[in-house]
């Protein structure tokens, strides 16, 4: 089976298994910029890795990238210029309220539909759709739920699996682990991590903390709605588009204060007492959220940026992190 | 009054108004010796060097008392539009309404390298989160906050999709602030596949149709958002007249480049005619005084042209300029190195070429604000400017990086290697922060680096 990868979480993987090809969405490793075959000055170390990884990548057959930030809109243009794969670039607007912004998404998924036939993909029927949808379904509940009694490390490995691998295989990592009750309850914020990344919240519960709310962009934040079962077998393509589009709350946004409405029922809920905000230098979308977040909320809020080249910033983080649970205590 | 061109410093600049004004040279209401705008604290001017044709002190006049005007509008009762990211679409039709003025408050960019960070923008950016690794259009949350420069406006309008990163990230934050924002989509403009029926937009971009019925979905919200603020309808006629007022903008410039680039020896300095390009994008707020001004100032360039005069050697390297400068000073230094400006590309292409006249006006600017080169991919915009090079016979380019813009970081490297497929010319990558003094002679030596390429270029040529 052909794979089609990608990293933006507002891609339905549903849409993609449904046209009969593999779909998987990309945990990163860290590049060194020194080794990095174009200049990595201002660029953000996410879209460096992904820029490798599409270039080295065996598996793929095709690449799917999407315009949510700039950087990666202009990646399109390397990729495009030195990959032989095929490359969709796919419009995911900023604006949300409008019915010309949804409709915008939905013709894109459509367009997609159309570079997913060109890779011997077959366009699905309703049903087709709408069983592949109802399994995601299933199986992305049941990783949500294993936060109870995962691990953040097993918690964000289990859902990075889930985008990677589909529902088949990432379903059973999460079983049969003893239930996480003591630590202070905390929620990191943020865009997408990579794999090294997940040292993080070792270092957080090692030293007394517990993440109660991943909401970066590869954790819980990064997941669609879950879809209605009804509206699914009607029309499940509408539905599929309403879950990504609207259901997904992103800093990009414009305005995103639906993200901070998602925060602060998410916050609230888990009794979050400390926010560790997580981003990468050169990422302006969410740089500027940061600011804004610490004047929006009376919890702690320590932020973690990082280059993500470099063991001195791991460091530096873990420092960091110890000292911001050191006063929470 | 016309003397020899050259390029002369402020203080002989109020030596020739002086002189100017006795000769009875006319100066418009806002018109005056150069020199007291450093009263208002715009020290860069200081150390810049002018023009010295009266074309140019009414030029820099212009420039230099927009926000009077606009405090003068708001007293007058207009409703004052702030447009932002769009750069040249919006204002079109907002100065189709008689009560409605309309500016980008992204030009507060400028405002550290003018008041020479005097201003402590940047520093009240900084304070919101905002802070150097973000491009210097920072400013304009500062400008928000101490209401100090523009008038605060009735409406903000800001596009965003495939814009850069730190703008929308910008005006977010000023959003958040409490300042409302009507929000518009231009999404990323790509070619049309093979089952789509495509649209040539200008610039030689093309597009698919339903991008273009998109945008123009997009522009009706906003013509609906300006009927409401300015309590008038705007129907297709005079729209379509705004469309030929801007039209008549971009005309002028056309031919004013066209002079400025190809004449044996420039007619015309590189900081001067930035300005004058930079007028195209909301008519400094006076849409019928723009036109004045740039008729005197192309009346100008095409005298010299006539008469084999300019400001420059004729030897000068001539380069295409990509981006614009946060440092009007960088401008000056260029000419100091031996080159001069043939062809720009200052990201506002879009607002230089003309309007289709010959369509239905709403989707005459939705083809318009699709050809915006920001919009694009980096591959579209750098075949642009190899069409502008050839155009103007530019023997170098210099890509000008804007610190910490999100664009900037990719799209150099694509530019400069398609730039380099095509032309056998060097292609210099510079970076300009607001203030270039501690980096003067980086850069300096950079651009003369550029400028003997060219010079041993043409040299090989001979021989």
């Amino acid at each position: 089976m052909k794979t089609v990868i990608y990293t933006c979480p507002y891609v339905p993987a549903e849409w993609i298994v449904a046209h009969g090809l593999r779909a998987s969405r990309l945990l990163l490793d860290r590049v060194d910029s020194a080794s990095m075959f174009i200049r990595s000055e201002g660029v953000c170390p996410f879209v460096r890795s992904f820029i490798s990884e599409v270039m080295n990548n065996k598996e793929a057959e095709g690449v799917i990238v999407t315009t949510v930030c700039d950087q990666m809109r202009r990646a399109f243009d390397i990729i495009v210029r030195k990959c032989e794969l095929p490359v969709f670039l796919m419009n995911v607007p900023n604006t949300w309220q409008s019915l010309a912004s949804q409709k915008l998404y939905i013709d894109e998924l459509k367009r997609l539909g159309r570079f997913l036939k060109g890779l011997g993909g077959k366009p699905p029927s309703n049903d087709a759709l709408a069983n592949i949808m109802l399994e995601y379904d299933a199986s992305r509940a049941t990783v949500l739920a294993s936060i109870e009694y995962s691990s953040a490390r097993q918690y964000a490995e289990a859902i990075t699996a889930f985008g990677r691998d589909g529902p088949n295989r990432s379903v059973n990592r999460v079983t049969g682990i003893v239930p996480l009750t003591d630590g202070i309850p905390l929620a990191i914020v943020g865009g997408p991590l990579m794999s090294q990344d997940f040292a993080l919240f070792d270092t957080i519960e090692q030293t007394g903390g517990r993440i109660v709310l991943d909401a970066t962009e590869t954790g819980e934040r990064g997941i669609c709605a879950r879809f209605d079962r009804r509206r699914t077998h009607e029309d499940s393509f509408m539905e599929l588009a309403n879950a990504y589009f609207g259901g997904i709350q992103d800093a990009c946004r414009r305005p995103n204060s639906e993200l901070y409405k998602w925060l602060q029922q998410e916050l609230t809920t888990r009794g979050v007492q400390g926010i560790i905000f997580h981003r990468y230098v050169c990422c302006d979308i969410w740089h500027a959220e940061l600011k804004r977040l610490m004047d929006w909320t009376d919890l702690p809020v320590l932020d973690i940026d990082t280059a993500g080249d470099n063991e001195t910033d791991r460091y530096r983080a873990e420092n960091r992190i110890r000292a911001f649970l050191e006063m929470l205590q | 009054m016309r003397d020899m061109p050259k390029q002369i410093t402020l203080e002989e600049w109020d030596l020739r108004y002086e002189q100017l004004k006795k000769a009875g040279k006319y100066q418009p209401a806002y018109g005056g010796p150069l020199g007291r705008h450093v009263e208002d604290g715009d020290q860069r001017l200081l150390r810049l060097r002018y023009d010295n044709s009266a074309a140019a002190l009414r030029l820099w006049n212009f420039l230099l008392t927009e926000e009077d005007r606009l405090h003068e509008s708001r007293m007058a009762g207009r409703k004052i539009v702030g447009t932002m990211k769009d750069l040249g679409t919006v204002p079109v039709m907002a100065y189709c309404f008689e009560n409605i003025v309309a500016f980008y408050p992204d030009g507060a960019w400028w405002i550290p390298c003018v008041m020479e960070l005097g201003a402590g923008l940047l520093q009240i950016a900084d304070s919101l989160g905002i802070d150097e690794s973000f491009c210097p259009v920072r400013a304009m949350l500062g400008a928000f906050v101490t209401g100090a420069h523009f008038p605060i406006p009735d409406l903000l309008i800001c596009s965003v999709g495939a814009t850069c990163d730190d703008f929308s990230a910008i005006a977010q934050r000023l959003n958040g602030l409490g300042h409302p924002i009507l929000w518009w989509e231009i999404p990323h403009r790509r070619n049309p596949e093979s089952n789509e029926t495509g649209v040539n937009l200008p610039g030689g971009y093309s597009a698919p149709k339903c991008q273009v019925k998109f945008v123009k979905s997009q522009l009706h919200g906003i013509k609906t958002a300006l009927e409401d603020l300015a309590g008038e309808k705007l129907d297709e006629q005079k729209l379509f007249t705004g469309i030929q007022k801007a039209n008549q903008v971009r005309r002028l410039l056309a031919e004013l480049r066209q002079l400025a680039f190809t004449a044996e020896r420039c007619p015309i300095p590189a900081l001067e005619m930035l300005i004058a390009e930079m007028l195209a994008i909301h008519f400094c707020s006076n849409r019928q005084e723009t036109i004045n001004v740039l008729k005197e100032l192309l009346d100008e360039v095409k005298s010299r042209v006539r008469d084999c005069k300019g400001i420059l050697n004729v030897d000068a390297a001539r380069i295409f300029w990509i981006n614009p400068v946060a440092d009007l000073q960088v401008m000056n230094l260029l000419e100091d190195c031996g080159g001069r400006i043939c062809g720009t590309e200052y990201l506002f292409t879009h607002a230089l070429d003309e309007i289709p006249e010959d369509l239905p006006p709403l989707e005459a600017l939705a083809r318009m604000a699709l050809a915006d080169p920001m919009v694009g991919s980096s591959i579209d915009r750098a075949q642009r400017i190899c069409h502008d090079i050839r155009l103007f016979g530019a023997e170098a380019v210099l890509i000008s990086r804007i610190p910490g813009a999100s664009h900037c970081a990719l799209e150099g490297r694509v530019i400069s290697e398609i730039v380099r497929d095509k032309f056998d010319i060097p292609v210099l990558e510079i970076e300009v922060p607001p203030v270039t003094d501690s980096m003067r002679p980086t850069v300096r030596t950079r651009l003369e680096a550029l400028v003997e390429t060219v010079r041993a270029s043409r040299n090989k040529k001979r021989i």
